[in-house]
């Protein structure tokens, strides 16, 4: 008898989002699949790996071993972000260290001055990230948001507490968003909800929280995976955005990461291969070589 | 359904205020309230009553000077419970049993003792079961021990246990199916619940339409009370049937039917809304009614 295998066909899509402008769009999603599914449908635009880089150079607390491939590079944000695009990221995801209220606290229009330089010196579009603090991001992403307007920047994150103005501007600007909330899904949906009341759902990136090997990477995966299963089996329209999983600063201050160089490789790639199958279509990363195995991972498959 | 009314709580500070003074006011207010807006019990909740069980004699007295409603003692002290049970003049309900070994062990004979009914919850010593084969499995062993002891199955009120929709919603629904299949398994029984959980964490404003919706699809699947809130008019109302088209509208969504929403009053589109993230066919948030 012929093996017949049990193709499932699915009518709920994930929605197609598209970052930077022009030559350098990239487009995330658009699968109506369950995650690397491919011998059930076609996969459109398979998951993109970005590098993660600071808009200033790094505090000495950092794990020193993650910024070796970039030598020198570190001290300015443009060169990073060049050598970033020359390792092979798809985008490049800056994130504003400097204007941490708890840190260099830096004035919002520095930061947006430093992201501009970055946006115009490089070939692929940009992902920013501010520093989670919710009063501080709405000075600098909004800021970010008007000196980089029509540039379709990937910004976030927006929270609960803080998503109006920072979409009101991303909405006058042209820019997309990432949705960050706390581990849970009714959340997620709550914020999709009340964002595409006046924001295009496909201009919306979820950012469900990801969490490294050893630090709560079950309770990622399967959120992950519930999100895509309700979006695309279920067709629920407000967890049918592309999902983004940031590991690069987590994975970069566990212990294991900073006991040892090689150990810190495999706990950033095995956490990130396990969520790339949860379904993140975009996947930030620290380390090149991280980038390296993931895309070799996927070449011929995706 | 009948309506156990649940405002008597240790929890609730105006309770616990009265308690603590031996002011017999408030709590005869809040007995008469309940009463005049239909209850048909009422719960005196004193919670687990560590250090001072004889608190529920005191509620029990002052509650009886005002009405003759039965009364439901609401505590998980053995203790606290007798106390409770020996001052009801009419026959009450001991709330409640469990198959927790404990409370197999010291509030069954109780109930025996008391000649009362009793609520029998599906807790385990493990917490609650997950699914409706561990309810089952659980409902039945607890129940079989009663009937030993001379309970028999009219005097029985299953708690199947309802969990807060937001925060596990599955359990929402799973807890329809376990009441669906009750009368099947236990022939007699009756059932409660304690309705307002189902909405517990749910921003304060929006939690009534989900405990009336939540109450007549328990009523749909067989459910013979619940303990609730009484001044809630528009869910007595509901219990009263006054509000068929509401009742209708839950029960088309029950049934599978695909509402068309725009057809619908506003009303009634929130009612539909809600009895289909109850049952489970959309991802609840609290922003259900927004989309």
């Amino acid at each position: 008898m012929e093996y017949k295998a049990p193709v499932e066909t699915y009518t709920g899509k994930v929605a197609e989002v598209v970052i930077g402008k022009g030559s350098k769009a990239v487009k995330v999603g658009g699968e109506s699949v369950l995650p690397l599914h491919t011998f059930e449908g076609t996969i459109p635009n398979p998951p993109k790996i970005a590098l993660q880089t600071l808009d200033a150079a790094p505090p000495a607390s950092w794990t020193q071993w993650v910024l070796e491939p970039y030598g020198d590079a570190v001290k300015d944000p443009v060169a990073w972000a060049k050598k970033a695009v020359e390792y092979g990221a798809d985008l490049v995801a800056i994130t504003l260290d400097s204007t941490d209220p708890a840190g260099a606290n830096a004035p919002a229009d520095a930061a947006a001055v430093v992201v501009k330089k970055v946006n115009d010196a490089v070939s692929v579009p940009l992902i920013v990230y501010g520093t989670g603090d919710e009063k501080k991001d709405v000075e600098v992403l909004v800021k970010v948001a008007e000196v980089c307007s029509g540039e379709v920047l990937l910004l976030g994150p927006v929270l609960k507490e803080n998503y109006e103005p920072i979409a009101q501007a991303a909405l006058a600007h042209g820019h997309n968003l990432i949705a960050q909330t706390p581990l849970d899904i009714n959340l997620l949906k709550e914020l999709n909800i009340k964002l595409a009341k006046f924001f295009p759902p496909n201009r919306i990136v979820i950012d469900p929280l990801s969490s490294p090997l050893g630090y709560g990477m079950e309770y990622s995966f399967s959120l992950m995976e519930r999100t895509k299963q309700t979006g695309v089996i279920f067709k629920d329209a407000m967890t049918q955005m592309p999902i983004i999983a940031n590991l690069a600063l987590e994975t970069c201050k566990t212990k294991e990461a900073k006991a040892d160089k090689k150990q810190g490789i495999l706990w950033e790639l095995m956490a990130a291969v396990s969520l790339l199958l949860a379904g993140a279509n975009i996947i930030v990363v620290q380390y090149p070589d991280t980038l390296k195995a993931l895309k070799g991972l996927m070449a011929g498959k995706v | 359904m009948k309506i156990i009314g649940e405002n008597i709580h240790i929890i609730s500070k105006a309770v616990n205020d009265a308690v603590k003074e031996r002011n017999p006011k408030p709590i005869q207010e809040l007995a008469l309230a309940q009463a005049k807006a239909g209850a048909d019990y009422i719960d005196v909740n004193v919670g687990p009553a560590r250090k001072n069980p004889e608190n529920v004699s005191w509620l029990v007295d002052v509650i009886q000077q005002v009405t003759e409603l039965p009364l439901s003692i609401d505590t998980m002290n053995p203790g606290a419970m007798e106390n409770g049970l020996k001052l009801c003049k009419k026959r009450p309900l001991l709330n409640s049993a469990s198959g927790r070994t404990d409370s197999k062990v010291n509030m069954l004979p109780l109930a025996v003792k008391y000649k009362c009914d009793v609520v029998i919850s599906v807790l385990v010593d493990t917490g609650c079961p997950p699914d409706v084969e561990g309810r089952s499995e659980s409902i039945m062993n607890t129940v079989a021990l009663a009937n030993e002891q001379g309970i028999p199955n009219e005097d029985i009120w299953v708690d199947p246990i309802i969990l807060p929709v937001s925060g596990d919603q599955v359990q929402v629904g799973l807890c329809l199916e376990f009441v669906k299949i009750l009368q099947d398994l236990l022939p007699g029984v009756k059932g409660t619940v304690g309705l307002s959980n189902v909405s517990n964490g749910t921003p304060e404003h929006l939690r009534p339409i989900l405990n009336r919706t939540y109450m007549v699809m328990l009523e749909k699947c067989g459910m013979y009370s619940a303990i609730a809130d009484p001044l809630d008019q528009e869910l007595m109302a509901i219990n009263r049937g006054e509000r068929p088209h509401i009742v209708k509208i839950i029960h088309r969504v029950m049934d599978g039917e695909d509402v068309d929403l725009n057809s619908l009053t506003p009303e009634e589109r929130d009612y539909a809304k809600t009895a289909k993230v109850l049952k489970g066919d959309i991802l609840y948030s609290h922003a259900w009614l927004e989309v």
